[in-house]
């Protein structure tokens, strides 16, 4: 089917996933649940999208309706000019996914083993694979360990050969759902290294991920989901300004010094708000305000003359804007 | 058709060294249709029978390797898979499950011919039985038709256990109520007749009825040949009835999300 070059990745529109549990066992009740309510957002060729939310926000269930393993309750999604009910076959073909944790590979098999199965899944010719399997290992850093029975791995292991075996057919897209989870510093840098370079190969990327940092560095742009609903989406930038454009002045004094350092601030008709901690002699002081430049050209005096002895600013995090949003919400 | 043939050998090959080298599978294959059989063939040369009997006890314990082989490897698959969280990797992909369990099942059944082979072995050896009056052709198409029935009735219980995790208890169930509605150890004739007419559709019943006769030298002419249709025509049904279970189960396991079970 001949797939138009300018169509987006990924288009979702009213997007609803409901469940229905039954309980009891003489007298049957069934219960909906609804994991996943009127959710839209596209995503372009190309782009690292992050879908964020707390553990059962709905994220897991929008990437599994995505990667055509669940029928949505309503709504629609469209796989680059794609129907996922239609043409669930050929987007198949081009779409790659992992979930996250150790599941979804033979343990008793070796990587290598696992690799080749799943490659005959996609019908890759044996020329494709033979050359495709040595690459991916580098890629993922698992060169050396193709051998090793899948058992043997560790699980930051485990989930780089998962990402080795989504990556088998060479697909345009990939949903990457916790990919770091469970893996150590080092192995989750290497991992988010990884990620930028298929970006940089023109991957469009999906990316599930419950750590802040991770999705402010890596993505173009970031939804908020929360309860089943998308409540926030935007570049990373952006969300941070949504909140608030308030930023934070740390600064550290001696004691003796308090009354002079009070009185610049005090002299000022800038909006802020400070609070001040006494410990030891030392006195350390918070400044929240939008105008944290006009600040610090005030203090710069102090600053020069050693009366402030450290001064740091800091922006609102992508945590501190998840943080309020998903809060906000439960209020 | 080369990716297929591809698929196939990666697919057997995998199931090989995933189940049929296990300690497990010795036992299901080769150790209980050996208890099955002994204890039959004990029990008829005390009873003072002659070959006939042996017939039952041989094939018996041979399609008990075969049928339990096929129940506990294809049910066991589909949980190991489930529970890996790899039964999403293959229904995720382009190839169908429906065509990675008629492969699963097909090295199920033919790793289960080993047990008949021994059980015929054991008889050869130990029990003295010979093979003098045996329809040489008749036995073969027959066994080729067991086969065949194996692999139609896996298929289609296969559904249930891709269905939900609870359906698959069935197919459990179903392991030794078989053995009985199919003649395995005993003669169809001493069931009830309601329940010889149940047995009736099972398409292994009549395979089974006409291998015994061809062993027990019934030429290859009409009563044994209409057998065999009537095999033949119900493992037709049943990989049709697959088939379109298949696709029932493949929209329903998406509805439900039973494809994983964490």
């Amino acid at each position: 089917m001949p797939v138009q070059d300018h169509v987006p990745a990924i288009i979702t529109t009213s997007l609803s996933k409901t469940y229905k549990t039954k309980q009891g066992f003489w007298k049957r009740t069934t219960k909906n649940i609804e994991a996943v309510r009127d959710v839209s957002f596209r995503v372009e060729k190309g782009e690292l999208f992050g879908l964020l939310g707390p553990n059962g926000a709905g994220k897991t269930t929008t990437v599994k309706m995505l990667s055509t393993l669940l029928i949505p309750s309503s709504g629609s999604i469209s796989i680059f000019g794609l129907d996922i009910m239609k043409d669930t076959r050929e987007i198949r073909k081009r779409i790659g996914f992992t979930f996250g944790g150790a599941r979804g590979l033979y343990g008793r098999l070796t990587g290598i083993e696992n690799l080749r199965y799943f490659a005959e899944l996609y019908a890759l010719p044996p020329e494709v694979t033979r050359k495709q399997i040595p690459e991916l290992l580098e890629l993922v850093g698992l060169t050396g360990r193709g051998d090793d029975k899948v058992e043997t791995y560790s699980s930051g292991m485990q989930q780089r050969l998962h990402l080795a075996r989504a990556l088998l057919h060479d697909p345009e897209l990939i949903y990457l759902d916790e990919p770091t989870v469970g893996i150590d510093p080092v192995g989750a840098r290497e991992l988010r290294a990884t990620i930028k370079e298929l970006k940089s190969r023109g991957k469009t990327i999906l990316l599930t991920t419950h750590y802040m940092a991770e999705a402010d560095e890596l993505c173009d742009r970031i939804a908020i989901i929360n309860r089943g609903s998308l409540v926030a989406l935007d570049t990373p930038y952006a969300l941070k300004q949504l909140i608030s454009h308030e930023s934070v002045i740390e600064l550290r004094f001696s004691a003796a010094h308090s009354d002079e350092v009070n009185q610049v601030i005090d002299s000022t008709s800038i909006s802020l708000k400070k609070t001040t901690i006494e410990s030891n002699g030392q006195k350390s002081m918070e400044i929240r305000t939008v105008e944290s430049g006009e600040i610090i050209e005030l203090l710069s005096p102090l600053l020069t003359s050693r009366v402030i002895q450290s001064l740091e600013v800091h922006n609102q995090t992508l945590e501190d804007v998840y943080v309020a949003i998903i809060q906000s919400g439960e209020k | 058709m080369g990716s297929f043939i591809r698929l196939a050998i990666r697919q057997m090959d995998v199931q090989f060294r995933m189940r049929v080298l296990s300690l497990w599978s010795l036992g299901l294959y080769y150790i209980q249709p050996a208890i099955f059989s002994a204890v039959g063939m004990l029990l008829s040369r005390a009873a003072g029978n002659s070959s006939p009997d042996l017939v039952y006890t041989v094939v018996g314990a041979g399609m008990m390797g075969m049928w339990s082989g096929l129940v506990f490897t294809s049910t066991y698959d589909i949980r190991t898979d489930r529970r890996e969280g790899t039964l999403e990797i293959i229904v995720g992909s382009p190839t169908s499950l429906r065509r990675v369990e008629g492969l699963r099942t097909l090295l199920n059944i033919l790793a289960g011919l080993s047990s008949l082979v021994v059980a015929v072995l054991a008889a050869v050896l130990i029990f003295d039985y010979s093979f003098a009056n045996v329809n040489i052709a008749g036995t073969i198409l027959a066994l080729l038709l067991i086969l065949l029935g194996l692999w139609c009735m896996g298929v289609f219980l296969a559904n249930f256990l891709a269905w939900s995790r609870v359906s698959g208890t069935v197919v459990d169930l179903m392991e030794m109520p078989m053995a009985i509605l199919c003649g395995f150890m005993f003669p169809i004739s001493v069931l009830p007749g309601w329940l010889q007419k149940v047995s009736g559709i099972f398409p292994i019943r009549w395979a089974l009825e006409g291998m015994r006769d061809a062993m027990n030298g019934t030429p290859l002419a009409q009563p044994l040949i209409i057998k065999l249709l009537i095999s033949l025509g119900l493992s037709i049904a049943f990989l049709l009835l697959a088939r379109w279970f298949d696709g029932k189960v493949h929209d329903h396991i998406r509805v439900t999300g039973e494809l994983h079970s964490i």
